[in-house]
């Protein structure tokens, strides 16, 4: 009698501990159902519309997201460099390529909520695309890091993991049949200050 | 052994369903979707700002730090709302979200007349009383038909580099979020 009470507790406490810790697990998750990647770039272009899977809605509804809309852009969130290793505050990185069409886009550097990072310094850690250097061919070459750079430069600092927050305002690639031939900029480790 | 096997096999296969039990129902009781943090920041149609540069917390999470935004709530059953904002930026964009945050209407400046914001929020059956005979004032209005009741709309300007601050920042300020009489 007590052992079939026992287990019954087991396949209760499996059922909602295991159910309940599955789905914080997946909301947490920067990647994930409906996510689209493009290198290191990852996309939710369907989050906060009526077609997005039930993952997108649970996790608009938990973190109070507006999404941007489709005539407005598309954010994309790098967690990782080109090497596969997760972005850190301490390190300096480049990042470097073409971007696709876009009226403008924005670049920066965000902590785990993805709110800007904040490095106590009067500069943002944001860069645009209209104040930007460009090299001939049109691509651009961004230097991160908490030193100045020469060219262009993405102020970061302190410590612990950084994402970048990527975003094309008034945008084709948008419309997702505008995402297939994308390319976005490659993320490089340059140093790290130990 | 058996039956312990046996009740593990069904703790996950509960664990499946509780899974997906909550997933579900994580949009219909949540208390931190924008639709609440804005009726804890202010009322139906008032325009909030949602960035942190204002002062305090930012409202509604992960708002580029470049842009500003502004957000009112509306009630399309006590009539349809008129949202406008004078004088120009380098960039806006809106949204118009349900209760439950999903969007389903966005256009940007390109959109307008003259880049001027100026547009109505209105339901279907609230579309037919007006197209009968529309308003003079509601002439250069972009009109965007909604499904819902519940809704948000939300403003977002384009800060280029500190110089354009105090202009994104009035134009935000000035934009007004009222009931339209009809």
């Amino acid at each position: 009698m007590l052992k079939t009470a026992l287990l019954t507790l087991l396949s209760l406490a499996i059922a909602i501990g295991g159910g309940g810790s599955s789905v914080w697990y997946a909301l947490q998750a920067q990647s994930g159902v409906g996510a689209i990647s493009i290198g290191q770039w990852t996309a939710f272009p369907e989050i906060g519309t009526q077609n997005a899977d039930p993952y997108s809605k649970a996790r608009v509804a938990r973190e109070g997201v507006l999404a941007l809309g489709k005539a407005e852009g598309l954010s994309f969130i790098a967690e990782r460099d080109a090497a596969g290793d997760e972005l850190q505050r301490q390190c300096d990185y480049r990042i470097e390529g073409g971007f696709p069409t876009a009226r403008f886009w924005t670049l920066y550097a965000a902590d785990q909520s993805l709110g800007v990072v904040d490095t106590g310094k009067p500069r943002l850690a944001a860069l645009q695309s209209y104040q930007v250097l460009r090299q001939p061919d049109n691509s651009v070459v961004i230097a991160v890091g908490n030193r100045p750079a020469p060219g262009n430069w993405l102020l970061t600092g302190g410590f612990g993991r950084m994402y970048f927050v990527l975003t094309f305002y008034d945008t084709p690639i948008a419309s997702s049949t505008g995402l297939s031939d994308v390319t976005l900029p490659r993320i490089v480790k340059a140093g790290c200050n130990a | 052994m058996r039956r312990l096997l046996h009740a593990i096999l069904l703790g996950l296969l509960g664990a499946g369903i509780v899974h997906i039990v909550v997933l579900l129902l994580v949009p219909e009781f949540t208390e931190r979707d924008a639709w609440s943090r804005l009726a804890m920041a202010s009322d139906l149609y008032k325009m909030t700002r949602l960035d942190a540069e204002a002062g305090g917390a930012p409202v509604v999470k992960s708002v580029d730090p470049l842009f500003y935004a502004a957000a009112c709530r509306f009630d399309l059953a006590e009539g349809m709302v008129r949202i406008k904002a004078p004088g120009s930026v380098p960039f806006w964009s809106v949204s118009v979200y349900g209760r439950n945050g999903h969007n389903f209407y966005s256009f940007n400046d390109h959109t307008a007349t003259g880049s001027k914001l100026d547009t109505v929020v209105l339901t279907p059956a609230q579309m037919i009383d007006v197209r009968r005979e529309l308003p003079e004032d509601l002439q250069g209005a972009i009109f965007v038909e909604a499904p819902i009741e519940e809704g948000i709309f939300v403003i977002r300007a384009f800060v280029p580099d500190d110089s354009w601050k105090p202009i994104v920042e009035q134009f935000l300020e000035q934009s007004s979020c009222e009931l339209q009489d009809y």
